[in-house]
């Protein structure tokens, strides 16, 4: 039981970053200078985000809830400890998720609101990005000390230092570069393809780079990353193929297979949280005292129960809906029409 | 501002207006589906711009909705880890049957706003129906989670320990169905009257007069009925408190002697040091009749209550006279909505009086919401866990307030401004 629900946690995880961490990752690209291709850009993205939106979001959501329903303790431990990055987090929610909307929504497309709009979303994508990677490099640093006080080491020791901020920028890039490799399909204007190709170019190597930097910042930390990978050769292995995937990732995009492209770097980022996540398993958080896992720290078997249960029905709607979905949005055949703006996007550009 | 009155304001202020959009997100799909469903029949293309502008209006406010209910599924363990590590066990699952009927909505939220002409229209139909019908359940199981706050049951309180947890008994606790048939009839309510009064403005001034009619009588008819059916609900609600919880009905009547043939105290303000109720109208005997049936039944005081045990009693009796008068108001004005309806002509002065009532229903699911959480008060779990009990050991919530007061404060300013530019840019297209 306790497996299926942590399985339904790591694929809500998974499927957050794959698919919500591209949304993040388009913001963030937003505030990347476009100069005179800025409107198609955001138009890209709009369309490309819009109709999964909503759902991309969702997974978030469910994590919260398996978490406080089923490992209350858990829940609750991070909730006070890391209360200033979660309030961060949330602050980055609501912005970017009204700023998003908001710009798509607005009656005047044009002028200063929608610039507004653009850096606002971008901003907060950005903040919120690395707030979500000082989350995640908390959860297992050792700090966490529930029955600490004094405010620095409750509240700030937790997720202060270079190591979070390392992994912050980390998770950054990763999501720039899911979000240009998917964007690529997005268009048919062969401009803004080749942006989005040199966008995943760039962040490939600044994902390699901060991927460095992440390993470099843990040195100071209580037990270094390349101590731990050692510990778990597994996850030695899970790290080394997402790294050598690369090649093939490079080999597609040069002969311009985006679908190919798309489920390879996809692959790559599910072998990073893989890999991450066997590091700990099956702890989720450490504890300055003790290991959190998910075995010791769950709810009684009746309220788990019910939870799988919850869970097995709502996949049944869940996911035939979200098929649909991409289906209706994400194929070729389907025209791309936008309700709200009535001229195609320019195939050519033109000049 | 202490830390404890500091997370009380903050998930009261979140809370406040979450529910807002909430309310909104639940019921006006269906206004957009009848107009979507009246232009698919009729083919009437009025119908068919009624509904395009009621789904922009749509997507904005449930982008509101869907971050502010973000929001408070992190504070319940921000804010209040105590309440949360006996209670999410318990009332987790109405949430994650609430996550699962949302997750729900925001897949067909995005199906409608985007699909238009990607899909066969009656499915397309379909899929705005869902957005209501998947938001509407999962109204009523967050309430029924509030429910359990109230009635908690299905477990076993040992040494300060929930034990022998029953989910499902814990979810269909002796609260939910009181509550939620009470704030859905609430949310078409507020929504209807609140769409209603717009367009009544918009007709009044002059603009796209057949639109705005037609617009008017759909958000209208859902409105007046919820609004003639909730006197029946809020009474049934009533009861079933007088039974659950009688110290909440008594700060809520400001009835501080337990007594036989209690009145029903309309108005007034009670005032806790003399324990009495001034500037009341008095009517013997109600209160007896409206709780139990019975002119001489004996309804519970304060006096039953152990005086660090009240909840702030004229907060209470005031929000919940506001919530009557309004609700009462707004029943009258259904009725009336409906005769007009029959004679198809409404008058100017009752279309005036709807625009004065467009924020009436909103005033009055945020007085009972304070009637539930307030007059709970100083329980978080009735009788079982105390809300100092329950709060944050995180010191200085006080800056959490403010920071959620400017970001909220900020983002209703930025959503009314964005709702008044989409309102004049479709009354410009029209104009044109």
């Amino acid at each position: 039981m306790i497996e299926l629900l942590i399985g339904f946690i790591g694929a809500s995880l998974l499927l957050y970053v794959l698919l919500g961490g591209s949304d993040y990752g388009a913001g963030i690209l937003e505030l990347l200078p476009a100069g005179r291709h800025r409107e198609a850009q955001t138009k890209v993205i709009n369309e490309a985000m819009g109709p999964v939106w909503e759902a991309n979001h969702m997974w978030l959501i469910l994590i919260v809830v398996i978490l406080f329903m089923g490992f209350p303790g858990i829940f609750t431990t991070l909730m006070v400890a890391l209360h200033l990055p979660m309030l961060g987090l949330l602050v980055g929610v609501v912005v970017r998720g009204t700023t998003f909307t908001f710009r798509h929504y607005d009656p005047i497309q044009t002028g200063p609101s929608q610039r507004v709009y653009t850096w606002l979303f971008g901003l907060s994508s950005l903040w919120t990005a690395i707030w979500l990677g000082i989350i995640a490099a908390s959860l297992n640093r050792g700090i966490i000390d529930p029955a600490a006080r004094d405010f620095w080491t409750a509240y700030m020791a937790p997720w202060w230092g270079v190591y979070p901020l390392a992994v912050g920028l980390f998770v950054g890039c990763i999501f720039v570069f899911l979000a240009s490799i998917y964007l690529v399909a997005e268009t048919e204007n062969v401009i803004l393809k080749k942006r989005f190709a040199r966008y995943a170019a760039i962040f490939n190597c600044l994902v390699i780079l901060t991927g460095g930097l992440v390993f470099a910042a843990s040195m100071t930390e209580r037990k270094s990353l390349v101590t731990a990978f050692l510990e778990k050769p597994l996850t030695l292995v899970a790290m080394g193929i997402a790294t050598l995937l690369f090649v093939a990732l490079w080999i597609f995009i040069k002969k311009n297979r985006p679908v190919l492209t798309r489920i390879v770097a996809a692959g790559q980022v599910t072998l990073i949280l893989i890999g991450w996540c066997l590091l700990y398993a099956p702890n989720a958080v450490i504890t300055a005292t003790r290991p959190l896992s998910f075995y010791n720290e769950s709810a009684p078997p009746a309220t788990l129960q019910q939870l799988t249960i919850a869970l097995a029905i709502g996949s049944v709607f869940i996911f035939p809906s979200l098929i649909f979905l991409l289906r209706v949005f994400k194929t070729k055949s389907s025209k791309r029409v936008s309700l709200l703006t009535e001229h195609p996007i320019p195939i050519e550009d033109p000049e | 501002m202490d830390d404890l009155i500091a997370a009380r304001a903050t998930m009261g202020f979140s809370l406040g207006f979450h529910i807002i959009f909430a309310a909104i997100g639940m019921t006006m799909p269906f206004f957009m589906s009848a107009a979507h469903y009246l232009y698919l029949k009729h083919k009437d293309p009025i119908y068919l711009d009624l509904t395009k502008m009621w789904m922009k209006g749509v997507a904005i406010l449930f982008a509101v909705g869907a971050v502010s209910g973000t929001v408070l599924s992190f504070e319940l363990g921000l804010l209040w880890p105590g309440f949360m590590k006996h209670a999410g066990p318990i009332i987790g699952m109405p949430f994650s049957w609430e996550g699962t009927a949302f997750f729900l909505e925001a897949i067909a939220i995005g199906l409608f706003l985007y699909g238009w002409k990607r899909m066969k229209p009656w499915t397309h139909w379909g899929t705005g129906l869902v957005v209501g019908v998947s938001g509407f359940v999962s109204g009523i199981f967050v309430v029924a989670a509030n429910g359990w706050m109230n009635a908690p049951s299905g477990f076993d309180w040992v040494n300060g320990m929930a034990q022998n947890i029953q989910p499902v008994r814990a979810m269909f606790n002796r609260a939910w169905l009181h509550e939620s048939i009470h704030m859905q009839l609430a949310a078409f309510q507020a929504v209807g009257f609140a769409v209603g009064g717009i367009h009544a403005l918009l007709y009044l001034r002059g603009r796209s007069p057949e639109v705005n009619l037609k617009a008017l009588k759909i958000a209208m008819t859902f409105g007046a009925a919820a609004a003639i059916a909730q006197p029946f609900a809020g009474h049934f609600a009533g009861q079933s408190v007088a039974e659950l919880q009688p110290a909440k009905l008594a700060a809520m009547e400001g009835l501080f002697k337990t007594q036989r043939h209690a009145p029903l105290h309309i108005g007034g303000i009670p005032d806790v040091e003399t324990q009495t109720m001034k500037w009341s109208f008095e009517l013997p005997g109600a209160l007896s009749f409206m709780a139990f049936n019975d002119f001489d039944a004996e309804v519970k005081g304060l006096d039953q209550v152990p005086r660090e045990d009240w909840a702030p009693v004229a907060v209470v009796h005031v929000a919940f006279q506001v919530m009557v008068g309004i609700g009462s108001a707004m029943a009258l004005i259904g009725v009336l909505y409906f005769w007009f309806l029959r004679r198809d002509r409404f008058p100017h002065w009752f279309l005036r009086l709807l625009v004065v009532f467009v924020p009436t229903g909103m005033i009055a699911i945020e007085a009972g919401w304070i009637v539930t959480e307030v007059g709970r008060q100083p329980w978080i779990v009735y009788q079982l866990v105390r809300t100092k009990d329950a709060v944050t050991p995180v010191p200085g919530m006080v800056y959490h307030f403010h920071l959620f007061l400017i970001l909220y404060l900020g983002l209703a300013v930025a959503t009314v401004w964005l709702m008044k530019r989409q309102i004049q840019a479709v009354q410009r297209e029209e104009g044109a």
